[in-house]
């Protein structure tokens, strides 16, 4: 048994030390904050576009450059790799099929491609009635590849009508208290679009109003999935939107269906008698703190040693190995001993990567040979990109260690997630996938391949 | 106090809180939302906000005025600067921000009172049995409730008939020569008064695995005077408690089962308090926990581990502050090293008592709120003994679910044959 420690609490690095422990590995996993699984939508992307939008993730992987960090992967073992996600946390809070993409309505009334998404959102998947009826609003659930194929042809259906059709009627309905879900924008925006199946959506609002706890102005989604924990009160919701929600196949509710208690959303379904879909909010994300707050436990129960609040700041290297990592605890340095280091500490947006005054890009723990050092060419004119500066990261090699010039950086560590060089994740949505599929590759190959 | 000295107060607390180094970190802040998240204050009540609206928020509106008086009702848990992805000290400048606002509109007697732990001690150990009396007493803790502000629901420690000097004092020399060399030990003021039991067994597992200890007298730590804004107080009771732990020898290891005041020693002084003396800074890099201590043992091999069988289930709480020292939950490392004994983490953030904050009337319910899926889970995964690090998390433990809770010391006592 060997001593591994993991650096980042991410999807990344929950993901690999959920796999070490389970492959029986002693595992640390050190952390400055939670992630930013709380800031994400709740959902497994694999690849959303490309540039255009992508419906069969999977089939899309191979026509990637060879600079993606999907490239050295392959489609499979991604596919393998989030499926393994996926039974680890169990169908209750992720469903879906990694060959197809569902679009899911946002906060904003647009459609995001996903993969594997909550069993609470899936039915605000923007498709044809007929396929929805096809496939039922009962989630599918995520073990064999037969499910792949079945619902591959499930798939056909709307593709054989042919022609501008009638798509989804969605009857939006927001809380008035709630300010991070405008329910007439999210209808608004939806009314106008087509489904990527060629079918046009159509969409309602309305309000009801329903205070979480009394006296609170500005309540967060948070409080009101707290609240939802508790029975009664997501019956008055239930009941409440039940009776305000317009004509519609799909009735879809700001994602705040409970955070501990499982079950919220089938119970507010029930009383609502149609269709319920939850519509993700911005930060706080109630779904995004599921998956946080479930992998965590999982990864606790599976006997990780979990440290967080202090940043780890530098290593001791012992030849070309890292023979500990220096964690900055209150009171001084202190040092853990690692056989191996899978290093998952996200990219610019959580500090893994910086930028200073001159423009100059590093890593600054173990300092990485990077693919690009100069931010100043990096940053176009164009707000919206794309922006090469995101693609900027570690190089690595089949292991997924990073590599420079002069070959492996350090033999015992492993890099995973976001500070991989060569997409950009926000933009193509490949974030999740490559989190997933890079932990699992660093996992395996420390642990030389054992489950 | 007169009306301009507490002018002159406030402003040097305001100085400190405009300009020190750690304002800087308030532009880090993202507004990601995460610290609002962790926060076991907010999650329970409407009256706290929540770290980020009462601190990186309204931080930028105070100029000169307390603007929001609801950081009253932070619990001073520290949890949202461990929490913090981008390295905020939110918690730090909220402990200031709220010093500045008690110094501006004066500290409670209560306030005043609580915070004078080795003061109790002192004065209910030759009491004992009438104090604990008095204690128990529902009339006396009700009359306590009008008069101080103390709930009468709140945990009060149990005094005990001998201090822990007095049985250092007492007790037979060790036999056993040490073998490797000596510890200096701070107890704290539960150590000394109330945990006496606790405090032996961790000189006698320390005298055990080889080491001399030397337990030089000692006072409070300050943190309960610091989470009431009484910073002054604070800094002259922890810079006395400095010099007494620097007594014996200064390079020795300090050795802590004070949980929370070994994080005062560590960091809070220095960040909350801003005391920057290098003897502070000493005695923060000396001193270990005594779980932590005794996994750096283990991991360089020199931890004896021929333990002997304690079967039982043991729910296990991480304290929020051991928590916030950033080393992980090293007690929960070494109890599951012990066989027989299924130790089970609460993964609850914080017990809801927070030192002082627990203990009074206006706040009583929101602790007891925080705390309940603790209590919870501990009446539900017990064998009679529950384990916590520190002080008053133990009694809020075991006064809100009837469940006997130790230091984690005395299991590890038990497994070495030592009880």
């Amino acid at each position: 048994m060997s001593r591994v420690v993991v650096i980042g609490a991410g999807l990344a690095g929950l993901t690999a030390a959920l796999r070490l422990a389970r492959a029986g590995q002693s595992v640390t996993l050190a952390t400055k904050g939670p992630g930013g699984l709380q800031l994400s939508q709740g959902t497994i992307d694999i690849l959303g576009y490309s540039p255009e939008r992508v419906t069969r993730p999977l089939e899309a992987i191979a026509s990637l450059p060879d600079e993606h960090p999907y490239a050295s992967i392959g489609a499979d073992e991604v596919a393998a790799a989030v499926i393994w996600l996926g039974q680890q946390l169990g169908p209750e809070l992720l469903t879906g099929d990694p060959s197809t993409n569902l679009h899911l309505p946002t906060a904003v009334g647009a459609l995001r491609p996903t993969a594997l998404a909550q069993p609470s959102m899936v039915a605000g998947d923007a498709r044809s009635l007929s396929a929805h009826e096809q496939r039922g609003a009962a989630p599918r659930s995520l073990s064999a590849p037969e499910a792949r194929d079945a619902h591959a042809r499930s798939l056909s259906a709307p593709e054989e009508r042919g022609g501008v059709s009638k798509g989804l009627t969605y009857a939006v309905v927001g809380v008035r208290q709630l300010k991070d879900f405008p329910a007439d924008l999210i209808a608004g925006n939806l009314a106008r679009t087509t489904a990527p199946d060629g079918t046009r959506l159509a969409a309602n609002s309305a309000w009801i109003d329903l205070q979480a706890r009394p006296g609170e102005a500005d309540p967060s989604p948070l409080t009101y999935a707290r609240s939802m924990d508790d029975e009664a009160f997501a019956a008055t919701f239930a009941r409440a939107v039940a009776k305000a929600a317009g004509k519609g196949d799909v009735v879809a509710v700001p994602a705040v269906l409970g955070i501990r208690r499982r079950g919220v959303w089938q119970q507010v379904q029930d009383i609502v008698g149609r269709p319920v879909c939850e519509i993700p909010l911005p930060p706080p994300s109630v779904p995004g703190l599921r998956l946080y707050e479930a992998l965590l436990a999982l990864v606790r129960a599976a006997g990780v040693r979990f440290i967080q609040g202090s940043h780890v700041t530098g290593f001791t290297p012992d030849g070309g190995r890292v023979a500990s990592v220096t964690l900055a605890a209150a009171g001084g340095p202190r040092e853990l001993a690692a056989d191996a280091v899978v290093f998952a500490p996200g990219g610019f947006e959580s500090g893994a990567l910086s930028v200073d005054s001159y423009g100059t890009i590093s890593e600054p723990v173990f300092g990485l040979p990077l693919t690009a050092t100069d931010a100043g060419e990096l940053i176009t004119e164009k707000y919206w990109g794309p922006h090469p500066l995101f693609e900027v990261g570690v190089r690595v090699d089949d292991a997924g260690r990073p590599v420079g010039e002069r070959g492996v950086a350090h033999e015992n560590l492993y890099v995973a997630g976001g500070i991989i060089a060569g997409a950009e994740r926000w933009r193509d949505k490949s974030g999740d996938g490559v989190a997933v599929a890079t932990a699992i590759r660093a996992a395996d190959h420390i642990t030389g391949g054992a489950r | 106090m007169s009306q301009k000295s507490r002018d002159e107060r406030a402003q040097g607390l305001r100085d400190r809180l405009n300009t020190e180094l750690q304002r800087l970190s308030l532009d880090q802040c993202v507004k990601c939302t995460i610290c609002e998240t962790s926060c076991p204050v907010s999650a329970v009540t409407p009256l706290f906000p929540g770290p980020k609206f009462v601190g990186p928020q309204a931080e930028r509106f105070r100029d000169g005025e307390s603007v929001d008086h609801s950081v009253d009702y932070c619990s001073s848990c520290g949890t949202c600067t461990v929490v913090c992805p981008q390295g905020v000290n939110v918690a730090e400048i909220n402990s200031l921000a709220r010093a500045v606002m008690k110094a501006e509109d004066g500290v409670p007697v209560r306030d005043r009172m609580i915070t004078q732990t080795v003061l109790m001690g002192k004065a209910m150990t030759p009491v004992a049995p009438i104090a604990n009396a008095v204690l128990d007493n529902k009339l006396a803790r009700t009359v306590m409730e009008k008069v101080v502000g103390v709930h009468r629901g709140a945990p009060m420690p149990t005094a005990r008939t001998q201090s822990l000097h007095t049985w250092l004092k007492k007790r037979p020399k060790p036999t056993k020569a040490p073998t490797r060399g000596a510890l200096v030990y701070f107890h704290g003021c539960a150590g000394g008064y109330f945990e006496v039991d606790a405090a032996k067994k961790a000189i006698e597992v320390l005298e055990f695995l080889g080491y001399e200890v030397l337990v030089p007298k000692q006072g409070c730590c300050g943190l309960a005077e610091q989470s009431n804004g009484l910073f002054e107080q604070a800094s002259a009771s922890v810079r006395r408690l400095v010099d007494q732990l620097r007594k014996p020898g200064t390079d020795l290891t300090i050795i802590s089962t004070a949980g929370s005041c070994t994080g005062m020693l560590k960091h809070e002084a220095h960040e909350i308090l801003g005391i920057h003396d290098p003897e502070l800074l000493d005695v923060g890099t000396r001193i270990r926990e005594i779980s932590e201590f005794l996994m750096e043992l283990y991991e360089a091999g020199e931890l004896p581990t021929d333990f002997k069988p304690v079967n039982m289930r043991l729910p296990y709480h991480a304290p929020c502050q051991l928590k916030s020292q950033g080393m992980g939950t090293p007690a929960s490392d070494l109890l599951r090293m012990i066989p027989g004994l299924e130790v089970i983490d609460s993964n609850v953030t914080c017990c809801g008592i927070a030192g002082t904050y627990g203990l009074k009337k206006e706040k009583y319910e929101i602790a007891q709120a925080v705390g309940k899926p603790l209590f919870d889970m501990v009446k539900a995964n017990n064998d009679g003994l529950a384990a916590c690090d520190t002080e008053t998390c133990r009694w809020q433990i075991e006064n809100s679910s009837g469940v006997e809770t130790v230091h984690p010391i005395v299991l590890l006592h038990k497994a070495y044959g030592l009880s």
